[in-house]
């Protein structure tokens, strides 16, 4: 049997010390040995039974309870003050065959996986490999678990791809404690499993895309995610390069995406017309700081999979991984808080070591070129999504208030992605330019303003200059701000609640929420929702 | 005036000889399906505020021991028992001076070994 430790706690953090937020238990859950229990179907069922026990006696004690998986989200997303629960060993992997495809199923069998929760990027970038297979696309590194991504949105670059959920096929949710609360929720316009398959899981299906978009990025609180069924592809290689370029070219082509004829170019990279190909990934670095007028932009090109690449072009990740030393980083941030006039000359004079460098080629996987980060420090993270149309303007709002009223200690970039079909995705533009600044935390004096304070007056100053805008669920906002989901959802918002009051029951829908949800005003529960919103629409 | 230079040039030796054998070098596997992470310090009340490993996270499980190799002993490894998964993913050696210094007194026979791994996650 799968079994839970319970302890009492008083306080939980993030990865990145964005905390520390107040617990009353935490909850870990290890599944059944395989040796007692090798089937891993029955495996799979009998951890579903022990998230309904949990969940049975977080409801009997009228507390909370959220899934964390990595904990790498900044903002309070993950945060439940009753019961949290880690899913990091409930990592079961389950392939498919072509029996268990829906008759309707437009997927490849071979491509179909079914993922436990738990299951962490690297390790399901390591299963697909050894299947000949590749996720289409991942976050700039690989530690995060594949429910956790989808939750909040995680994102690369990948211009034509798009986010992790866009490759979500199928969702595993447990609604509460009782046997018909194990649901499979897929699109009726795009089945993928049949109903056999869900019945193996104990489940019942319900196929409504409406539905599936609005549960696909559910912020934690659609139900427990048990299993996430994605798509994979074929395994392919990736060509990172780096190259400087004109500032005002690169922001011009983060307004157009228009690639073909753009003046920047990779030799290497263009069509028999010698045009510019259109990359997998494009990323643009600006230090906000400096009067250069040119700046790094990263360009990744997907390419066929050639087993001989690393004698080829040679071993994508380095013997050693250079790094900045830490300690200086924060002696650095501490002179900051006090002198924050020194704060740009600081950045200036990192800037060669976190600006990415104009060196050969790198080819390798997926899982190769968005390696592992490990653990950065205090750090934060603003990210805003934006219409590319609107990135170059963005991006000068942003960077005029982060010299104007900060300085602040860190540094921006731009990275495009494929709009979404998830609800309440950040990706909610036909192409999302999503304008970000990282840096290292600091603490407010009368000198430089707090980071609450910053990432208020980014609000402030997009909505003062009309630009649209989402932010990134998993980063650090002002996400108390007034009407902020209604500001960047509009009608979507209210539909998003009312699918979640269709689904599920008034009292797990409160288990399910947290502050993070009320502080958005999106935990409103809607007890006259149409029913009809979650109807199985095919059988 | 000759002692106190003698005694100048014994410090810098010692000096040196210490914090050169002082070192750790921490290794890992780059591919693979990664580490197993922590579950007690993810709840981080047992954990150290000021902690800035970058495996922060990860299950950190540590050998500080000494081991005594007789003559019967042969090149047995030293066994790591405790890996579900049956593999590591990350380990660092340290290198003491008190080690050095009791590895040459024991003419090899102890040997300091302060070792801290990180198994590989178990997969299912």
């Amino acid at each position: 049997m799968a079994t839970t430790k319970t302890t009492p706690r008083t306080r939980w953090n993030t990865l990145h010390k964005n905390g520390p937020f107040p617990l009353k238990f935490f909850l870990s859950t290890r599944l059944e040995k395989k040796s007692l229990m090798p089937d891993p179907i029955a495996r799979y069922n009998d951890a579903a039974g022990e998230i309904q026990k949990q969940l049975l006696i977080a409801k009997n004690q009228h507390h909370g309870f959220r899934s964390i998986g990595a904990r790498w989200s900044m903002s309070s997303i993950a945060h439940q003050k009753d019961r949290m629960h880690f899913t990091a060993h409930m990592n079961i992997k389950l392939s498919v065959h072509a029996t268990d495809l829906h008759p309707n199923s437009p997927y490849q069998s071979d491509n179909i996986h079914v993922l436990q929760c738990g299951n962490t990027v690297k390790e399901v970038s390591f299963y697909l490999e050894n299947r000949g297979k590749s996720l289409k696309a991942s976050g700039a590194s690989n530690g995060q678990t594949i429910a956790g991504c989808i939750s909040t949105g995680v994102h690369g670059s990948g211009i034509d791809v798009g986010s992790v959920q866009d490759y979500v096929v199928g969702l595993n949710l447990i609604l509460g404690p009782n046997p018909q609360d194990i649901v499979y929720l897929e699109r009726h316009s795009k089945p993928a499993l049949n109903n056999a398959f869900a019945t193996k899981l104990n489940a019942r299906v319900i196929r409504n895309d409406g539905l599936f978009n609005a549960a696909l990025v559910g912020l934690g609180s659609f139900g427990f995610i048990h299993g996430v069924v994605i798509e994979a592809e074929d395994h392919y290689l990736l060509s990172r390069h780096v190259i400087k370029v004109k500032k005002a070219d690169a922001l011009a082509l983060a307004d157009s995406l228009d690639f073909k004829n753009s003046p920047i170019k990779i030799p290497s990279q263009t069509d028999a017309q010698g045009n510019p190909l259109r990359p997998y990934h494009y990323k643009v670095y600006i230090n906000q700081y400096s009067n250069e007028d040119t700046v790094p932009v990263e360009l990744i090109y997907k390419k066929p999979f050639d087993p001989n690449y690393k004698q080829t072009f040679g071993d994508p990740i380095p013997f050693m991984k250079e790094f900045v030393y830490r300690d200086l980083i924060y002696l650095l941030v501490k002179i900051s808080e006090k002198f924050p006039r020194v704060i740009p000359k600081f950045v200036k004079a990192l800037s060669q070591s976190i600006l990415p460098k104009e060196d050969k080629v790198i080819v390798g996987k997926l899982s190769e070129i968005f390696w592992d980060a490990g653990y950065q420090g205090k750090a934060f993270a603003c990210s805003f999504g934006i219409d590319h149309t609107h990135s170059s303007k963005a991006l000068k709002v942003l960077t005029d208030l982060t010299k104007n009223e900060g300085p602040i200690p860190g540094i921006f970039a731009m990275r495009f992605i494929k709009q979404s079909d998830g609800l309440l995705s950040f990706a909610k533009f036909p192409f999302t330019c999503m304008v970000e600044i990282d840096g290292i935390i600091w603490e407010e004096s009368k000198k430089i303003i707090s980071l609450d304070q910053y990432a208020k007056r980014m609000i402030e100053v997009l909505q003062q200059h009309q630009i649209p805008f989402t932010i990134h669920w998993g980063k650090n906002a002002d996400w108390g701000f007034p009407n902020l989901a209604n500001h960047m959802f509009g009608a979507d918002a209210t539909k998003w609640m009312d699918y979640r009051s269709a689904l599920l029951s008034q009292d797990m829908a409160a288990l399910f929420s947290n502050e993070f949800l009320k502080k958005l005003n999106l935990h409103h529960y809607n007890a006259a929702a149409d029913p009809t919103l979650i109807d199985n629409l095919l059988n | 005036m000759k002692a106190s230079r003698y005694a100048k040039v014994l410090c810098v030796f010692l000096f040196l000889l210490i914090f050169s054998s002082c070192y750790s070098v921490r290794m890992k596997v780059s591919n693979g399906p990664g580490p197993e992470l922590d579950d007690m310090t993810m709840e981080d009340e047992d954990e150290d505020e000021e902690n800035e490993d970058p495996a922060r996270g990860q299950l950190f499980r540590k050998i500080d021991t000494i081991i005594t190799v007789k003559t019967t002993t042969d090149e047995n490894p030293v066994n790591i028992r405790d890996c579900e998964s049956g593999a590591l993913h990350t380990i660092e050696y340290r290198s003491t001076f008190g080690g050095t210094l009791l590895y040459l007194a024991t003419f090899g026979r102890k040997r300091k070994l302060k070792v801290t791994y990180v198994c590989v996650k178990e997969q299912n």
